[in-house]
């Protein structure tokens, strides 16, 4: 998998001399108050692999948006070939050839991969669909390409990988020149990763510009030309992968402020506060888990490993099919949300949008509905009691709003996720639940919520965290445990080994090999 | 991932927040005070037009005419704010007016009657919750099948006949006024301030609306979804089978092809005032205001002798136009 360094040196003699394909100056995207891509110069070479690396919440998804013309720049230019453009619609970038993978599959499911393949430019004889001829071709292109992929199989019953292949040769087949990838191994396994950048080498020798987003920094030494790094939707820095390295790299995506700001204290551990044992349900099997007050236990592992299943079941949304919960020792049965949120177990959960936030309601609504029934007397709400309720988590967690009635939309990512956070310290917990708490949340609320972790555990709280960014967990917990396709395969007592030995056993446990 | 990083220095300005939250208020009461001032305008034009509109005689009927769409408005908005829809209204309406006729000609006392032909509205509510929460159904298809179904069992029971309530107690009800008001019109009150209460002031009303904007979150913080979702259904069937009440004692008979369309104007009536078919945006007085600007059209169409085709196209068009600007203010948000 070795990138040949000759051949890199070849490619670069030869940009140098041809105009760049794609220029970027001073590109910019605001959303209302949000300022998500602050005056961003890059510039794509024909044929090179470009890789950009960047934390959660750096402005690369921002950035593909805009090259993909899903949004359209605040302000900025952007050139094409030389030629000024405006980039205004999907349907513009791909007239030039600008492709994206992206993370998500967006594929229709219930058709066949050749289907697929053909979507929108389908094989047409005297107006019927050619299915046979399609699925023939397909097949070939999935062949030339080195994919080993059923052409005529149904989309839906490829693995989450496989779908990616399939949306990656989609991609890479109409006339395409600039092709994004965004965490593109994130689902694949060694075999398809190993397929994915032959095609990638393929299409960089055929001229296109690759762009490739990863988390994975040794993908991107194994394949990139150059890298570049964004921060805060800023751009760091542009540089020849030869000339830099992987501690280079993570120091200039990760804002040293913020590396100060993990916090921990030595909060000494007290009574259980909860133990599963052998707990199985769907998407994980047979985790024991303890959590004692003053406790933080780490969960981490790849998307999809089953984390969040297991925390879910633990809250009573999914059932568990075997296995036992214990609470303060006591042997209990959550078969419902309510069950957990009486015993005082908190979630904040892994989707803001989707799980979290009622968005379209005011602030105050949603920091009070777990605890309508406390602010009810008689039959209607008492209207004081709701409002000093609310008022009291917007000033003690801090939530920038207007007024407890702006609608939770109208608020930042970071003061959303405080929203969410601020409707457990309401209703009090004895147990919290944060999975992936710091996505998309910048960096000062990431400091306050880490800041929060530590008042909660000084309070007699357990923490379960979960996260996917490993210095985060590292740092934060007490007891680290690795998931890998819904088993627990390793658990760390995050205190006694050194911070790198563990990183490397962690990313090994965790992918899996 | 449209909101995605942001540093402190670009935290939202307090001061301009507010002022972004006073404006949607300001906005809100807006369409509000525009539609009661569509329904005055239209009440002062047509007293100069026509004669006989501002008479005491047509505005009690006008109110008679409006207050039975105004409470199907009222029920149908608790589902609609679920981001749900009940489509079988009308034809609780029809049964329920079969159903109290039944009842009434044999022999059982009118609370009695009252009360079990409500009885059926709550069973109606219970089984479209059930098949929305337990089922999985999509309102728009669970109610669809009863819209059917229930129009059937209304046909079946009578055989397709008139069934005549000989009552004269229960029939003059609708005739007679109180205060001067006719006493349809304050069945009207009797609904909407409790309804009123319910929805902006318990909780269950907030978990309405917390389920209309986002199920998941309302259910992961511990709202019981289920039972949420079986009240609103309840109520939009209890407040048809009240109407379907209500027309008996107005035209003395039970027909179960009674309040045919009638789930098209509740609806209509609650989005005019409003509601949002996606969820968790309504109120009661916008439905009880969109009722009356429906039936004043019809009326005022009537008085005016305009061919009661045209009146389907100018409420038609109404919708529309209403709905359109109800848009581009939420846009704004």
């Amino acid at each position: 998998m070795d990138q040949p360094q000759s051949g890199s040196d070849q490619k670069r003699g030869a940009v140098e001399t041809a105009a760049p394909l794609f220029v970027l100056k001073k590109l910019d995207k605001r959303f209302g108050a949000t300022h998500a891509l602050k005056a961003v110069d890059l510039i794509f070479e024909a044929g090179e692999i470009h890789a950009i690396v960047g934390e959660n919440g750096a402005g690369k998804s921002t950035l593909i948006n805009l090259l993909t013309g899903v949004y359209l720049r605040s302000s900025g230019e952007v050139f094409w070939e030389g030629q000024p453009v405006a980039l205004a619609t999907p349907h513009e970038a791909i007239k030039y050839g600008i492709n994206a993978v992206h993370q998500e599959v967006v594929l229709c499911p219930h058709l066949s991969v050749a289907a697929n393949l053909f979507l929108g430019d389908e094989k047409v004889h005297f107006g019927l669909l050619q299915h046979r001829a399609m699925v023939r071709e397909a097949q070939k292109i999935l062949d030339d390409i080195g994919f080993k992929l059923p052409a005529g199989a149904i989309l839906s019953a490829l693995t989450i990988g496989q779908q990616q292949l399939v949306a990656t040769a989609r991609a890479s087949t109409r006339g395409t020149r600039f092709l994004i990838f965004d965490e593109p191994t994130a689902y694949l396994t060694r075999q398809e990763a190993t397929q994915l950048f032959a095609l990638i080498r393929r299409l960089k020798a055929k001229g296109v510009t690759i762009v490739y987003i990863s988390h994975r920094l040794e993908e991107v030494f194994q394949l990139a030309d150059r890298v570049s790094i964004l921060r805060d939707g800023q751009l760091v820095s542009t540089q020849r992968v030869a000339d830099t390295n992987e501690h280079a790299l993570i120091t200039g995506m990760i804002n040293r402020t913020l590396e100060q700001m993990h916090y921990k204290e030595e909060i000494p551990f007290g009574a259980e506060i909860l133990r599963t044992e052998h707990l199985t349900g769907k998407g994980f099997e047979d985790v024991s888990v303890r959590v004692r007050t003053g406790e933080v236990i780490g969960l981490y592992g790849l998307i999809g490993a089953g984390r969040s299943e297991f925390v879910m079941s633990l809250f009573g949304r999914y059932p568990k099919t075997g296995g036992q919960i214990f609470w303060q020792g006591q042997p209990v049965d959550i078969h419902k949300e309510k069950d957990a949120i009486s015993r005082g177990i908190a979630l904040v959960p892994e989707s803001r949008r989707d799980q979290g936030l009622c968005l379209n309601l005011g602030v105050g609504l949603n920091i009070n509905l777990p605890i309508y029934e406390r602010l009810t007397k008689g039959i209607v709400i008492n209207p004081f009691a709701e409002a000093a309720a609310a008022d009291r988590q917007i000033r003690d967690v801090q939530i920038k709003t207007a007024s407890r009635d702006a609608l939770a939309s109208s608020l930042s990512g970071g003061n959303q996720q405080k929203i969410v956070v601020g409707k457990w310290l309401n209703h009090g917990a004895g147990l919290f639940i944060f999975d992936e708490p710091t996505v998309g949340v910048d960096v000062g609320t990431k400091a306050e919520i880490y800041k929060l972790f530590a008042k909660l555990l000084k309070e007699g709280a357990g923490i379960i965290l979960i996260s996917s960014y490993l210095p985060e967990v590292y740092d934060l917990s007490d007891t680290l445990h690795v998931f890998r396709r819904g088993r627990l395969v390793a658990t760390h007592d995050s205190a006694r080994t050194s911070e790198k030995a563990l990183h490397q056993t962690i990313l090994t446990e965790a992918l899996g090999s | 991932m449209s909101v995605e990083s942001k540093t402190g220095v670009e935290e939202l300005d307090p001061a301009a927040l507010a002022a972004a939250t006073k404006k949607r208020a300001r906005i809100g009461t807006l369409l509000s005070l525009t539609l009661l001032g569509l329904l005055a305008l239209m009440w002062v034009a047509l007293s100069f037009s026509t004669r006989s509109f501002f008479t005491y005689n047509n505005i009690t009927n006008l109110m008679r005419q409006g207050s039975m769409t105004a409470i199907l408005a009222i029920g149908e908005t608790f589902v609609i704010i679920t981001a749900g829809i009940d489509l079988s209204v009308g034809a609780v309406v029809g049964l329920a007016s079969v159903i109290i006729a039944l009842l009434l000609t044999s022999n059982f006392p009118i609370w009695a009657a009252i009360l079990i032909t409500l009885a059926f509205g709550v069973l109606i509510g219970m089984f479209h919750a059930f098949g929305v929460s337990r089922l999985g159904l999509p309102p728009f298809i669970m109610t669809l099948a009863t819209l059917t179904g229930l129009r059937g069992v209304g046909l079946l029971v009578t055989n397709g006949s008139t069934i005549n309530i000989t009552n004269d107690a229960f029939t003059s009800f609708s005739q007679a006024d109180f205060l001067g008001v006719p006493n349809l019109f304050w069945m009207v009150v009797v609904v909407a301030v409790p309804a009123y209460v319910f929805l902006h002031q318990t909780r269950f009303g907030r978990y309405l609306f917390a389920i209309g904007s986002n199920m998941e979150a309302a259910r992961l913080s511990g709202v019981n979804t289920t039972r949420t979702l079986y009240i609103a259904y309840i109520l939009s069937s209890v407040c048809a089978a009240f109407v379907g009440i209500l027309l008996a004692t107005r035209i003395g008979v039970g027909l179960a092809t009674q309040g045919e369309g009638w789930e098209l104007q509740a609806i209509a009536s609650s989005v005019i005032g409003g509601t949002s078919l996606f969820g968790a945006i309504g109120s009661i007085h916008g439905p009880l205001l969109g009722s009356f600007i429906l039936t004043t059209i019809n009326n005022g169409a009537n008085l005016l002798n305009v061919n009661s085709f045209w009146q389907r196209i100018i409420t038609g068009g109404l919708i529309i136009v209403i709905v359109y600007f109800d848009g581009l203010r939420r846009k704004k948000r």
